[in-house]
């Protein structure tokens, strides 16, 4: 995928985007020509093995990371299941993938297991996933047999002997049916947005729901009255991971020569899909009310424009918007770019995540953890990560996102706290270290291992 | 010369210090206000774990502000609800001064129904956002950290974390129930450093973070050490 600029002269159209990305052979500009091998970003990385806890010590400090095995410690031995509906891709994969591992070194054995299903069943399940977060949706007796016949054959397929069996999300909610012994503990992890559901959905899951012995969720903002405990697990990002882990400066500059960012002007960024929820059509809005204040440039950094028609629109929308504003840069990146956007937000002087409808916003947690003074949508789980005036900003239009793009530019000291704020609130609240803490303690308190 | 001037320091405590930690899970109770008039009631009748939470807990979670952020309640009244005087007013209250979290939960309940009294108009109004009451589930956890002198306490104070440092020197009145700390009792106790035991009660745990309480609490056993 080719970085969309706006620069004139640089302008790249959206067929050959495409054309790209999928691997044809376009005629590409004579700038292109010269080079000699594929820039780095173009290239999927090879995958990078799991860190080990004590990697993180240079990060959390030894003590934390000595806490986490005095908790582990009484649940040696114990095991853990953890069921979910994809092994790659998506959010929650990509958290289990690095917490099992961090589990097993700690002596909880943890296994993870992924439901099957025909297409019939996963798109009954996209389904209510939309409609548990507010699509509307007509409820069938059809949907209602795929679902619960796919999560029959799967109770049928995987064994659930542990001590502690986790269910990721409504996909396979329905496996509760395969609890017997009353010693062992079933939760429900719920990663998505309940706050407003389907009520002809939410009304067929929560029997389910309702006989595991605790629920979690990502936001208070995102529950359901329950006679279930329920806690609050934030989502949380690796600090080692490609997106967040420490850069060379001269890496960073490299990105920011190849995408054609001027670092010696104030680069405003926003990081994500090409989506009408991320609002980057008012991003750009309130970034040319905030530039006939102050000189400054923004990169709109994204993917989704090239498998998805909604975000080819969206995409579409953003760069007549953009108006061929040369201060504006427009990047439609594909989804192994992580290095790429980790040098972006390292290099950008503000961030902003002006989204209208958000889940968490890990985007935020990400531009926190970099110490970026941040700009965002007070929606969805933001407010957990921003508290505003304190660890960023938080605003709720165009006019209020284009006033804080200008106060914090002229104001890099208050910037500066924000940032570094930012930055302490996500290394207690949104890291990896503190999930497996919480997951270690709720194992604790689940197995009657003391609460004091 | 000074009372502090002329303490011996003993050798050996009586017993040593066992530094350990607390590890807290958030849970969602079922309260929730998107009024002041229902943030009054669920006040009211909420556990105690969801006072302490709101209170000695977020104090913990927010250890690295300086200036600002006092407790939740006080945030949402200034965010949520847009009242600056009750923000001020339920942020003043010092969660040292209280031993019991039934004493801790009356003060703010006093503080928000004066405020109604007031400003009777100000209950029923919606706030922007809703009050959701957590509570914590708490593991004490031993650390690797034990002092059998001084010296090894301070060395202790350096290792530990921010959240040990709050489990002993916060949260610890609860425990006691005295408007002490383990710090200050065990320096007053096992070692009769009795002048750096008052000294430790008065570090302003509101105006610097955990982090730079951490350091005052080393200089004052610092000192106690020549």
């Amino acid at each position: 995928m080719e970085p969309v600029e706006t620069q004139t002269g640089n302008e790249l159209s959206a067929e050959k985007i495409q054309s790209d990305f999928a691997g044809a052979a376009p005629a590409l500009p004579e700038r292109k020509e010269r080079r000699r091998k594929p820039r780095s970003w173009e290239i999927p990385p090879a995958p990078v093995p799991p860190p080990r806890l004590d990697d993180y010590k240079a990060i959390v400090g030894a003590a934390d990371i000595d806490e986490l095995r005095f908790l582990a410690k009484e649940l040696k031995g114990k095991t853990v299941k953890m069921v979910n509906s994809t092994a790659v891709g998506g959010g929650v994969a990509e958290m289990l993938n690095q917490l099992v591992p961090l589990l097993n070194e700690v002596e909880v054995n943890t296994h993870w297991d992924v439901i099957t299903g025909g297409n019939d069943f996963f798109e009954v399940t996209k389904a209510f996933h939309n409609a548990l977060q507010g699509s509307d949706y007509q409820l069938t007796q059809q949907a209602r047999d795929i679902f619960l016949m796919h999560n029959e054959q799967n109770r049928q397929r995987i064994q659930f002997s542990e001590d502690v069996v986790v269910i990721h999300d409504p996909q396979p909610a329905a496996l509760i049916r395969a609890r017997q012994d009353s010693g062992r503990r079933w939760v429900w992890r719920c990663h998505i947005d309940l706050s407003n559901p389907n009520l002809a959905v939410w009304d067929f899951l929560r029997p389910f729901i309702e006989q595991y012995d605790a629920a979690i969720f990502s936001s208070q903002s995102f529950t359901r009255q329950l006679t279930v405990p329920q806690y609050l697990f934030y989502p949380c990002i690796d600090p080692l991971s490609e997106k967040n882990k420490d850069l060379e400066e001269s890496f960073i500059q490299q990105v920011c020569d190849e995408f054609g960012i001027d670092r010696s002007r104030p680069i405003v960024t926003q990081v994500s899909r090409f989506d009408r929820a991320k609002d980057p059509v008012g991003v750009v809005e309130a970034f040319k009310q905030a530039r006939k204040y102050v000189d400054c440039q923004l990169v709109l950094a994204g993917g989704g424009a090239s498998d998805d028609p909604e975000g080819a629109a969206v995409l579409k929308e953003v760069k007549e918007a953009a108006a061929e504003d040369p201060n504006i840069i427009i990047l439609d990146l594909p989804p192994w770019c992580a290095l790429e956007i980790n040098a972006l937000q390292r290099a950008s002087t503000l961030i902003v995540q002006k989204s209208i409808r958000e889940g968490f916003g890990l985007t935020v947690t990400e531009a926190l953890w970099k110490g970026k003074p941040t700009i965002a949508g007070a929606v969805g789980g933001i407010p957990n990560q921003i508290i505003h005036k304190l660890t960023g900003a938080l605003v709720h239009s165009v006019e209020g996102c284009a006033y804080q793009m200008r106060y914090l530019l002229t104001h890099p000291d208050f910037a500066a706290q924000l940032g570094q704020n930012g930055r302490e609130h996500v290394k207690e609240n949104f890291l990896m270290t503190t999930n497996v803490r919480r997951w270690l303690l709720l194992i604790r308190i689940l197995l009657g291992g003391g609460v004091n | 010369m000074t009372a502090a001037a002329v303490q011996i320091v003993p050798r050996v405590p009586a017993k040593p210090f066992y530094f350990n930690t607390s590890a807290h899970l958030l849970r969602i109770t079922r309260q929730k206000a998107t009024t002041l008039q229902e943030f009054l009631e669920a006040l009211r009748e909420c556990p105690e774990d969801s006072i302490f939470q709101h209170t000695f807990r977020t104090l913990e979670e927010h250890h690295f502000i300086r200036e600002g952020f006092s407790n939740d309640f006080a945030h949402w009244a200034m965010s949520a609800c847009n009242e600056p005087s009750l923000a001020e007013g339920l942020a003043s209250v010092d969660v040292r001064e209280f031993t019991t979290i039934a004493e801790l939960r009356d003060r703010f309940v006093q503080i928000v129904q004066s405020f109604l009294k007031r400003s009777p108009a100000t209950a029923a109004r919606s706030a922007r956002e809703a009050f959701y009451f957590c509570a914590s589930d708490t593991v004490v956890i031993p650390t690797t950290f034990i002092a059998r002198t001084l010296r090894e306490f301070v060395e202790g104070l350096r290792g530990i974390s921010v959240h040990s440092i709050h489990h002993h020197f916060i949260e610890a009145r609860l425990r006691l129930k005295l408007m002490s700390n383990d710090f200050s009792q065990w320096l007053h106790e096992d070692l009769g450093l009795n002048e750096a035991a008052r000294q430790l009660n008065r570090i302003d745990i509101y105006t610097v973070t955990l982090e730079d309480v951490r350091q005052q609490i080393i200089r004052v056993a610092e000192r106690a050490l020549t």
